[in-house]
Order: C-alpha cells, then sequence, then structure tokens
C-alpha cells in the first residue's frame, strides 16, 4: 500500500464535514484520511489553495455500447480532439465523446475521482465493465436500466412491488450494477414497435402498465431493496415543449421514503422545464419546477446544463433520438436491446443564434440558482449530451457571477430575455455551495459516504482534488476567468491517497475500482430459480441465462455494497 | 464430458446454446452446431511448436525465442502493420493496440476486407439498428440484402429470423414475410417469399428508386432499374412501408459492390426514410465472430474501429490510406505482425507478395496460407477451446467464450503481453 | 524566394513520407522544417537536397519546388495560405489539405485526397488525380469548401464527394459516383464518368462526355446551353437527388 501523505495548508471545504473553509492538515495513510500524520510522511503543500473532496459526477455518458457507438460513428468528432502519448499518458482521442483513456485523464486533472454511467443495458454490461476498465482513474458506478423491462413491466401489470423488487435484485447482481435507471420508462418498450408514450398515464401497447405505474413500483422496489442510490429517473417527454407538466405530474407522485436521502433522483431537469407548446414558443418553466423541488425533500436532481458549440447526444430514450433526426437530419443511429430498453445517438449543434437553444441554456443555470437547497441541485451536463464534461469549470464560473451572465446575454439571442428568468436572478453561488453541487451532494445522493466518497473525515478514502485557487483571495463574482481556469485543472489530484495529477498531467498508472450493488433476498425470491424469469432467457432472449451474468474476471477491484431486502 | 452453453467461435452469429463433449484435450461431439461449429471444434489441426525459417525449411524454436526475435522485428521497422485480431478475443485485441501505439505503427483488423465499408457508411448517416432479440421478437418483414444466410451464416434464419419464433411472432414461418435481394438465385434465395434480381453493380440504383417510392416520389421511376421491374420495386416499397417491424441484413454482396460503401449508406438512409411511417432497422452480417469486437475494442482505446496510423504519435485513421490491403499492396510497410487471421488466403496476390518479402510473423493455432508467408510462427490455444475471453456478437452483444479445457498451449494474450513488454522496455 | 526540394535516395523508398510542414510560410523565417518517414522524425536535410536562393519579405513570395521521387510523398501543401508550391512529378495523398489560398502545380499525378477539404487557392494537376479529389474527410457533413482544383488528366472514384463549395474541373474521365453527396459549389467532368452526384442535395455538376449508368432518381427538367474550353454545348438538364430531397443541378451533354 501507499505510504503516509501529508497535505498541509489546504484551504478545505468539505461540505458533509460541516467545514466550510479552513485551512488545515489532510494526513494519508493506507489510501485514507486518518487523524495523525505518519512518521515520514510525503509533504504537499497546498499554499491555502482550494482542497475538495475528489470531484464526483453523478450522470455521465463514458462507457458501453451507445457511447461507443458515439465514437465510432463519429471520426470527424474523434480527431478534433487528439492528444498524443505524454509520460504514462497514453494516446486519446475525441472531443465530445472522448476514448477511455482520454474521458479518464480529462476527468483526473479536474479532479474527479468518481463517475457514474448514465446508462447501462443489463444485456450489454459486459461492454460497459470492459470500457470501466479502460478509465483507470475514476472509481465507477453503472446506473442499470429497466424502463423497458419485460419481467418488471409484468410485475408492475401484477401490482407486485416484491416480485419487482426481486427481479432488480438479480439481475444487479447477475449484471454487477449500481443503482436502478429509467429512462423515458414504458416509452422504449413503446419505441420497439416506433411508438413513444405521451404522458405518465399513457398505457405501454402489449403490457398495460403505465409510466406512473412503473415509477411508482419501482421507486417502492428501491426501498424493499435498501439500494444506496434511489430510483434514477430520465422523465417521458424529454425535450418536447411543454413538457415541464410531465416533469410535475412525475414529482407529485414521489412518496418520502428514506430519511438518509431522496426517493428519486431526476436526471437532466433542464430537457425537462420547457413551456409553450411548440418550438415557436417555447419557453422557461423553470421557476415551476423548482417550486417543486424546494416543496420536496425526497426529490434531488441534476441540471443537464447545456453549452454553446457542437457535441453528440446520446440516451437510452431510443424515440427522443429519432425525434432529433427528424428535426436536423444529422447521422442518426439507434440500437434497441431485447426485453430491456433502446438507445439512440445523434450529434447536435447548440447555437447563439437560435432562440430555442439559448432557452435550453437559460434554464439550466435557473435551475440551479432557484433551488433554494444545493443539495437538492447538482451540477451536470448530462454529459455529452447538454455538453462535454470538460465544461463544468465554465457553468461553475457562470452560477457564480453574474458578470459573467451579462456578458452571455449580450452574445446570445436577444430576444432570449422575454421567455426566461435567468437575468433577473441576482443569486451567485459561494464556494461552499459549488463544493455540494459537484462532490458532497453527489455522495449524498448516491448513498456513497458510508464507503467514504465525498467527505474529508478521519475514514474516508483519501480522493482529494487541489485547486490552484486561493478563495480568500479571489472574488468569484468578478474574477471568473480564474475560476474557470482553476477547476479546469488541479494543482493536484490524489486518488486513494497517491497523487494521480499534477497541474494538467497525469502521472502514474491508474487501478480504478467499480463499485456495485449486492442485495441478499429470500430464497423464495431468487429469480433464478422462478419459472417465468427463467422462461425469457429460455424462449425470448437471443444470449442463454447461463452466459448473461458478468463474470468475476471483469472488475478486477471490484467494491461490492452489500445490502439487505426486507422481503 | 458434456458442456453446455458453449459459444461457438466462428461466426458473427455467435451462437452460445452449443452442448460440447469433450475427452481430454479433444472435442468429439458437437450439438446444435451448423456443419461450420462442427468443422471448428472438431476438425482442429494445430501447429505443434513455434517454427521459424531455416534455409530452406523451417525449424522448431522455443517460445521465448520466438518471441524475442519477433519483438526485436517489430522493434527495427519504421512503419510496422499489426494485422488480424479478428479471430481472438478483445483481452488480446487490446494488447494490440497498446503494441501498435508504442511502436508507432498501423493497426488494422479484418473489417478492412470486410464490412469495413459498412463502417464508413455508419460514420456517414449512422446506424439503426437493434439486437437480434428485437428481430426475432417483433419482425413480420425480414429482407436479406447482398447475404446468403444459409451458406455463410446457417443458423442466423432459425436463431433469429425466418424460422425462429418470437413473443409477438408465434408462427414465425407463416407470419415472417423473407425478401432476399441478390444478383443471382441462392440457397436463401429459394426459401424466400421475394427474390429481387438485381444486375451487378445496380444495388445503389434500386436502393435509391426504392428511397423515392417510400418518399412518395414513385412516379419518376422508368419500367425498370438494374434489372428490376417497377412493379416490383413499388410491392417490396410496400410491403416494407406496411411492416410492423422490418429489419435488414446485408453481407458482403452488398458492401463488395461497385460503389461499396455508398451503396450501405443507401440502404441505411432507406431505412432511415422507413422509419417516418414503421420500425425498421439495419444491420450488417459480420462474418468472423469477434470482428465486431476488434472494432469495439480499437475504438474505445483509440476512437476508430480499424485501420489505425500511431506513425505521428496520435490516431490517425483513413481507409484508402491506412487500410492494410493499400498499405501492403503499395509495398509502405516493413514488417508485419498478423494475429488470428489469414490474409494470404484473402488479400490479393500484391498484398501477399510483399508479405513474402518482409519480415512476418503470425500468431495462430494452425498452419495456412499465410504460414508460407511468414518468417516465424507461434501457435496458441483456441480461442473458444482451450482459451476463453470477450466476444462481440454482430449486432454489439458481448459474450465471454468458455474454456472447454487446459491445453498445453499459452493463450495469445500471454504471448502479446510478452512481446508488449519487450518492446516497452526497448521504447523507454 | 525559390526553394528547391531534390529527394535524396532512401534504403527504403516506399515508406511514405509526411511533409505537412513544406509550405511557403514556413521557409520565410524557419530552417528547421521537419518531415516523418514511418515513424521516424526526419529533419528536411536527411532525405532532401536543400537549395534557397533569392529573398523574401512576405510567404507569397516564397516558391517552393519539389523534384525526384515525389510520388510518396504526402501532405504538402497542407493548411498553405501563401505563395507557390511547384512539384516536378507525382505527389502522394494529401496534396494541399485545408489550403486557403496560394497555388499548387503538379506536373505529373497526384495521389489520392488532392485537395482535400479546401478552402481557397488554386491546384493544377496536370497530369491525372487518384480517388477523392476535392472531396471531404469521412463523418464531415462538408468538404472542400472554396478554391480550384483544375485535373487535365482522368480522375479516379467520388470525385468531390461532399462538395460544398469551389470548384472541381477534372478535363478527362472520373471514375464512379463523382459529386456523390455534393450539397453546393460547382464540378465540371470533361469526359465520362458513371453514376454522377448520388445523393447530390445541391450544387451543380456538368458532364461533357457520357454519364453512364445515370441513376433513376433524377428528374429532367428542361435545356440549357453552356460553354466550355470556348465552345458551346447543349445540355440536358436534370435535378435531384429525389432519393434525399435534393435540389441540385446535373448537365449532361446532349449533341
Amino acid at each position: 500500500m501507499t505510504p503516509g501523505l501529508l497535505v498541509k495548508n489546504a484551504f478545505v471545504i468539505d461540505p458533509l464535514s460541516g467545514i466550510r473553509g479552513e485551512i488545515m492538515d489532510i494526513a494519508i495513510v493506507n489510501g485514507r484520511i486518518v487523524e495523525e500524520t505518519p512518521p515520514g510522511a510525503e509533504v504537499i503543500d497546498a499554499a491555502g489553495c482550494l482542497t475538495l473532496p475528489g470531484g464526483i459526477d453523478s450522470h455521465s455518458h463514458v462507457c458501453g455500447t451507445k457511447v461507443n457507438f458515439g465514437r465510432y460513428m463519429s471520426p470527424e468528432d474523434m480527431r478534433a480532439g487528439r492528444t498524443a502519448r505524454k509520460g504514462v499518458m497514453r494516446v486519446t482521442s475525441g472531443y465530445s465523446v472522448p476514448t477511455t483513456f482520454g474521458n479518464s485523464y480529462r476527468y483526473c486533472t479536474m479532479g474527479y475521482t468518481t463517475v457514474l454511467e448514465g446508462a447501462m443495458a443489463p444485456l450489454e454490461a459486459r461492454h460497459t465493465h470492459e470500457e470501466f476498465t479502460a478509465t483507470p482513474h475514476q472509481d465507477m458506478l453503472a446506473n442499470t436500466l429497466f424502463d423497458g423491462n419485460w419481467s418488471v413491466m409484468e410485475a408492475v401489470r401484477e401490482k407486485d412491488d416484491k416480485r419487482a423488487a426481486a427481479i432488480v435484485a438479480w439481475t444487479l447482481e447477475a449484471v454487477r450494477g449500481f443503482a436502478i435507471k429509467l429512462t423515458n420508462p414504458g416509452g422504449t418498450e413503446a419505441w420497439g414497435w416506433g411508438e413513444d408514450v405521451n404522458s405518465i398515464h399513457d398505457p405501454v401497447q402489449n403490457f398495460e402498465v403505465t409510466p406512473a405505474e412503473i415509477i411508482g413500483t419501482m421507486i417502492r422496489a428501491n426501498e424493499i431493496l435498501n439500494l444506496p442510490h434511489s430510483v434514477h429517473l430520465h422523465c417521458n417527454n424529454l425535450g418536447v415543449p411543454g413538457n415541464y407538466r410531465t416533469t410535475l405530474d412525475t414529482i407529485d407522485l414521489v412518496p418520502d421514503l428514506n430519511r438518509e436521502r431522496q426517493s428519486l433522483y431526476l436526471t437532466h431537469v433542464q430537457f425537462h422545464s420547457y413551456g409553450g407548446s411548440t418550438w415557436r414558443d417555447i419557453s422557461s418553466r423553470s421557476e415551476d419546477i423548482a417550486r417543486a423541488v424546494n416543496a420536496r425533500p425526497q426529490v434531488v436532481m441534476d441540471m443537464g446544463q447545456i453549452m454553446f458549440g457542437r457535441t453528440t447526444t446520446m440516451t437510452a430514450d431510443g424515440p427522443m433520438e429519432f425525434k432529433l433526426y427528424l428535426l436536423h437530419h444529422n447521422k442518426w443511429s439507434n440500437h434497441d436491446v431485447e426485453l430491456e430498453t433502446g438507445s439512440g445517438i445523434i450529434p447536435v449543434y447548440y447555437g447563439r443564434k437560435s432562440l430555442v437553444n439559448c432557452v435550453m441554456w437559460s434554464i439550466g443555470l435557473e435551475l440551479a440558482l432557484l433551488t433554494k437547497n444545493p443539495w437538492q441541485c447538482l451540477l451536470s451536463t448530462d454529459s455529452p449530451n447538454g455538453a462535454p464534461f470538460v465544461k463544468y469549470p465554465e457553468i461553475i464560473a457562470l452560477l457564480m457571477s453574474r458578470k459573467l451572465r451579462e456578458n452571455e446575454r449580450k452574445m446570445i439571442d436577444r430576444r432570449t430575455e422575454h421567455y426566461v428568468p435567468l437575468f433577473s436572478i441576482d443569486r451567485e453561488l459561494d464556494w461552499y455551495e459549488i463544493a455540494v453541487m459537484t462532490r458532497a451532494g453527489q455522495a449524498k445522493a448516491l448513498g456513497i459516504t458510508h464507503i467514504g466518497k465525498g467527505h474529508l473525515a478521519p475514514g474516508a478514502e483519501a480522493d482529494i482534488a487541489i485547486y490552484p485557487i486561493r478563495p480568500d483571495q479571489v472574488d468569484p463574482s468578478v474574477d471568473y476567468q480564474q475560476v474557470m481556469a482553476a477547476f479546469s485543472r488541479t494543482r493536484y489530484t490524489i486518488k486513494r491517497g497517491r497523487v494521480v495529477a499534477r497541474d494538467g498531467e497525469v502521472v502514474v498508472e491508474g487501478a480504478n475500482s467499480t463499485i456495485w450493488s449486492r442485495v441478499k433476498v429470500p430464497e423464495e425470491y431468487d429469480m433464478g430459480n422462478d419459472p417465468e424469469f427463467t422462461k425469457k432467457f429460455e424462449q425470448y432472449y437471443t444470449v442463454r441465462m447461463r452466459n448473461y451474468p458478468v463474470q468475476d474476471v471483469y472488475l478486477p477491484r471490484g467494491l461490492r455494497i452489500d445490502t439487505e431486502a426486507s422481503l | 464430458m458434456k458442456i453446455e452453453d458453449v459459444v461457438c467461435s466462428f461466426c458473427g452469429c455467435l451462437c452460445d446454446d452449443l452442448v460440447v463433449e469433450v475427452e481430454g484435450t479433444r472435442v468429439v461431439n458437437v450439438e446444435n452446431g451448423c456443419t461450420l461449429a462442427n468443422e471448428k471444434f472438431m476438425g482442429d489441426h494445430r501447429l505443434e511448436a513455434p517454427i521459424r525459417r531455416h534455409k530452406e525449411g523451417w525449424e522448431k524454436v522455443s517460445y521465448e525465442r520466438a518471441i524475442e526475435e519477433t519483438a526485436g522485428i517489430l522493434l527495427d521497422a519504421d512503419r510496422p502493420l499489426l494485422y488480424g485480431w479478428s479471430g481472438t478475443y478483445g483481452e488480446a485485441q487490446t494488447i494490440g493496440v497498446h503494441l501498435a501505439e508504442v511502436l508507432g505503427g498501423v493497426i488494422d483488423n479484418t473489417s478492412t476486407v470486410c464490412h469495413g465499408p459498412s463502417i464508413m457508411a455508419i460514420q456517414e448517416v449512422g446506424h439503426p439498428g437493434c439486437t437480434l432479440g428485437q428481430v426475432k421478437n417483433r419482425a413480420d418483414v425480414v429482407v436479406y440484402w447482398g447475404a446468403n444466410p444459409i451458406d455463410a451464416h446457417p443458423r442466423h434464419m432459425s436463431r433469429y429470423t425466418t424460422y425462429c419464433d418470437g413473443f409477438f411472432v408465434k408462427n414465425a414461418f407463416r407470419e415472417r414475410k423473407v425478401v432476399v435481394v441478390d444478383v443471382r438465385e441462392t440457397e436463401s434465395s429459394q426459401v424466400a417469399d421475394e427474390f429481387v434480381k438485381v444486375n451487378p453493380g445496380g444495388d445503389y440504383a434500386v436502393l435509391s428508386a426504392l428511397r423515392a417510392i417510400v418518399r412518395g416520389k414513385g412516379g419518376i421511376i422508368p419500367q425498370y432499374v438494374e434489372g428490376v421491374s417497377r412493379e416490383q420495386l413499388f410491392r417490396v416499397a410496400e410491403m416494407c412501408k406496411a411492416a410492423k417491424f422490418g429489419a435488414f441484413f446485408f453481407g458482403v454482396g452488398l458492401t463488395m459492390a461497385p460503389g461499396k460503401y455508398k451503396n450501405i449508406r443507401n440502404a441505411i438512409e432507406l431505412t432511415q426514410e422507413l422509419n417516418r411511417h414503421t420500425k425498421f432497422t439495419i444491420s450488417p452480417m459480420r462474418g468472423h465472430w469477434n470482428v465486431y469486437g476488434s472494432n469495439e475494442v480499437f475504438t474505445w482505446l483509440t476512437g476508430y474501429p480499424y485501420a489505425i496510423d500511431f506513425a505521428r504519435g496520435i490516431a490517425f485513421y483513413n481507409p484508402g490510406e491506412t487500410t492494410s490491403v493499400d498499405i501492403l499492396r503499395r509495398g509502405e510497410c516493413d514488417a508485419c505482425l498478423i494475429v488470428a487471421s489469414d490474409p494470404g488466403a484473402h488479400f490479393p496476390r500484391a498484398c501477399a507478395e510483399h508479405l513474402a518479402h518482409i519480415p512476418t510473423v503470425q500468431i495462430d493455432p494452425h498452419v495456412n496460407v499465410t504460414t508460407h508467408l511468414s518468417q516465424i510462427q507461434i501457435p496458441v490455444a483456441v480461442a473458444g477451446i482451450d482459451s476463453e475471453g470477450t466476444a462481440y456478437r454482430m449486432d454489439g452483444v458481448p459474450i465471454r467464450t468458455r474454456k472447454l479445457f487446459q491445453g498445453s498451449y499459452p493463450d495469445d494474450l500471454e504471448i502479446l503481453e510478452k512481446i508488449y513488454a519487450i518492446v516497452k522496455e526497448a521504447k523507454g | 524566394m525559390r526553394v528547391v526540394l531534390k529527394t535524396k535516395q532512401r534504403a527504403k523508398p516506399r515508406i511514405p513520407i509526411e511533409a505537412e510542414e513544406i509550405i511557403p510560410q514556413n521557409f520565410l523565417r524557419r530552417n528547421d522544417v521537419k518531415v516523418f518517414e514511418g515513424n521516424k522524425e526526419r529533419s528536411l536535410g536527411d532525405l532532401f537536397f536543400v537549395t534557397s536562393e533569392g529573398p523574401a519579405v512576405s510567404p507569397d513570395q516564397v516558391e517552393v519546388i519539389l523534384t525526384g521521387e515525389t510520388g510518396v510523398i504526402k501532405r504538402v501543401g497542407e493548411y498553405m495560405n501563401a505563395g507557390r508550391i511547384i512539384i516536378e512529378g507525382d505527389i502522394g495523398m494529401h496534396c494541399g489539405n485545408f489550403m486557403s489560398a496560394g497555388e499548387i502545380i503538379v506536373r505529373g499525378n497526384a495521389d489520392a485526397w488532392l485537395g482535400r477539404e479546401m478552402r481557397g487557392g488554386h491546384i493544377l494537376c496536370e497530369g491525372n488525380a487518384g480517388h477523392y479529389c476535392g472531396a471531404g474527410y469521412r463523418g464531415e457533413k462538408r468538404g472542400m469548401r472554396g478554391g480550384t482544383v483544375e485535373v487535365m488528366g482522368n480522375a479516379g472514384d467520388f470525385t468531390a464527394e461532399y462538395l460544398s463549395g469551389g470548384e472541381v474541373i477534372i478535363h478527362g474521365n472520373c471514375g464512379d459516383l463523382p459529386g456523390v453527396e455534393m450539397r453546393g459549389g460547382k464540378l465540371v467532368i470533361g469526359g465520362d464518368c458513371t453514376r454522377p452526384c448520388g445523393n447530390m442535395t445541391g450544387g451543380t455538376c456538368m458532364v461533357f462526355g457520357e454519364a453512364r449508368q445515370f441513376l433513376p432518381t433524377f428528374v429532367r427538367n428542361g435545356t440549357e446551353e453552356v460553354e466550355y474550353k470556348g465552345k458551346r454545348y447543349r445540355m440536358a438538364a436534370f435535378r435531384g437527388d429525389v432519393a434525399n430531397r435534393g435540389k441540385g443541378i446535373v448537365l449532361v451533354r446532349e449533341d
């Protein structure tokens, strides 16, 4: 294991430990933070620089079938982001969909040490895990897709929460998944026939269940299983003008079932906050959404901010991606996964001259500024859908500086301010709130604080980011260039007690862990013995049940979170 | 000993329901497999030990010596080519990429002579596809274009399409319509509900015509398009539009027809046009069991699915320039490592001649045509028989092949890692 | 200023040379131009006999002449924005990549991707050009955007693929699918070709020889008269490609 390390003179903000900006020393032994400095420890002088727990991304598309589709079909994106070998760093390619090492190095030099892959289809989980191993500087977690899962929908139809829970338990263990992900629930199955669902009460053809029922059952099943994270939901009607109503209807469904964390995590909510009824009169309804979330501690969301420029959209929401194809006629890929879910990929360009895009850009920022509690609105771009994650520092700067937002206002479509409230919002987030929205909040929402993520108290994993900026000397509302530069490149990124990056360069080879959830269920709920469940493999899947699960060899350093179901 | 749920490592169908009987280090029986599977598992005649050229013949050498010499050959080269990869599994393909990167060489896989054009088309217009189970469970119209599955993918029709019942298609044989498009009759066209005979080289025009008809502009179509009557064109277009779920499958008949990737692009754009009316997907009939795997691995590591040139320290991709056939034909490379493939048998003559002139090393269990062009051959275990690893089916579904017994051969992963270690050390 | 680069004999003459630094502006002030031979970096002097004469205060006063075994030299003139390059023989792939101004003259034949993704300037090839003359790069929606590529001989397949602007003139024959995916600009083919302008959405193409296997998804739209090399011709006019919602124009010689 690694010898001791001492980080001196760190300006620490550690929200989970209640530290809001104190100069302290951090002692590390064997990859964990400890009380006492070990003798002979190597010393790093943080020189009063902002020191935070390692960044945690709670929703990013970096590994798996559809991400690789995005790379494969975009040689022009690959050539736009190429880097050569340097020291231990391998060749990378890709601008909006970097190669796995590209992702890992870029996250690493930004101080990120844990990333949740936004969507993994169980049938193709092996692919995600292979790419996890090739993203070596971040501990990885996989959101496991259940939105179009036949066995689940049948259990929902039977109103059998326990059965649904048992199916989830079996599947998460089989594919080494972390949490329940629902993307356009019901819609991805409808897309198997080229259809979609239009509201949360729209029944899914051939299965006679509604999205509301699927969401309700899965939220309850999630709590039965005592999973660390809540259900992670990409609402129905993403991108549709007027869809804020669907989002509000969905929020209304959410019970408060858990004391430690939210009962529902709503992802990339910017894409779900549109008023108006067509592209011509689309407007921001961020105020309605923020009001609903402010009143409900059982809901946490992430922004889904878009940034201007070109990027690639990729989600499990097949029908939505097809709609983008009809709109923009760009190259479009689709990949439906039997009995489980779907996906679509299409490159996009968000332009300052497009009123619609300007409204979208405003909404993401509004959601963050209008949500009172920073723990309830986390920073994300649904990377790369809204923008590649390398744009996070710019977003931080925008949230901290009204002046910067004003500068942007001058460059975007002049009509925007008539459709959005952004420019009348004075609030500027502070360092503490940013620390919550980029790591502490994620750790809490994902339920991984108890394994030592997201904080710097003794016992925590020594994942630390030291940013080259002195909060006592910089006014973020004015010095936004400095803020952007600082968050783009750490002075040091420390992972499990090892310095992994220094001033923009990755200095060692990585050895990450994959974090997954295993729920203990009573024998009678073991789906491995259930005839209805196994029949799916005998008759409808094209892979045998024996060959379906992800073998241990794919997780060389798996980190399993054990829980027990209340069944 | 009987082993169930065995994965066949022959064609892109990647069937995983084989039942195999093993005695010691031999496979003596295969159930559920097709004739290609039987040949793969039971007709396994291996090279016994590493060999290298010696005067007019061959001499046996140790693995250590063969590995060292191979590393030396690669290090001496100004433009080494690492080719093949489709017959081995992902873990080995990964080392291949790392090796090419450190050497500043070119790495390429068999897509280059097979579905490279499909990939190029996807890079222009995308790939509206699905996993094979979607077709099995939902499709009521299946079109095979430039493909003869009965011959090249024998169980495709029974596992995934024509003869395969699904959740929504309880009686496939009756409910599912099959169309075959080809330049001549084949075994597959004999069992089709509709056979469309196209003039050689005429696929592009026929696809354009179908697109126009689906768009509602059929009025401009002449009486015949490349041998296909207007009537038949309209009938096929209607059948597709009226489908509840249609699936195109295309093979090298289309990828290798004049225009190559433009044919595939046209077929993809037809599929996209049909999606405005109903559900339609398109899928390439990948030949090798793990060629798609080599595309996937190469892509997540370098950004590109094949034909990657590291000479300039970054990844550069340009089919026609960085593809093996072109490099060999122009005599551009000065050393070649071939893994799990037989270019001697598949490449044009000029390429084979060049391989014979430069130092060529082959890592492969069997004596094949390429052996005669090589300087060294290193035999290894056969993926799917005595070594295991990850493979990607033609639709992208990853399945792990099984290891049926512990043989006496090393894995190619082991050999490649040793070569890589020597090269990395030398490069500093 | 006149710079002459004459190739030296090489031990492995078929290993390609990448010479994207051979552009007029690099000879103005620098004397450390690098080229690559396979995976090895070389200085210009390693592979060429270099002679330089005359002054220049700006790149448009610089003329670079390549002579010898030039057929395997790639990327000459890449991102060129002034001056002149003359190749006294054949030239390798990607000659004049991303060029925005200046002039390139190839006395012999040009390999594939001549003038790729060009934005301006002039390229003249006195011999034949290979495939993808005046074309784009994989996956990009637009190819050549401006400038002129003129080939006195024949060109290969996929000439002017993705043409978005500028002019490509092939006085001889073209291979298969010239002007495929084109969306703007002008393509002139003096000789024969097969299947011109598949999937076209815009721009104009003129064929003065025979257009074989003409695609069924182009609609006849009257007649036009145009001039080519001092003579007037009557052309059948077509609009298409209807399969792709195209509004491009293809003119094919009628008389």
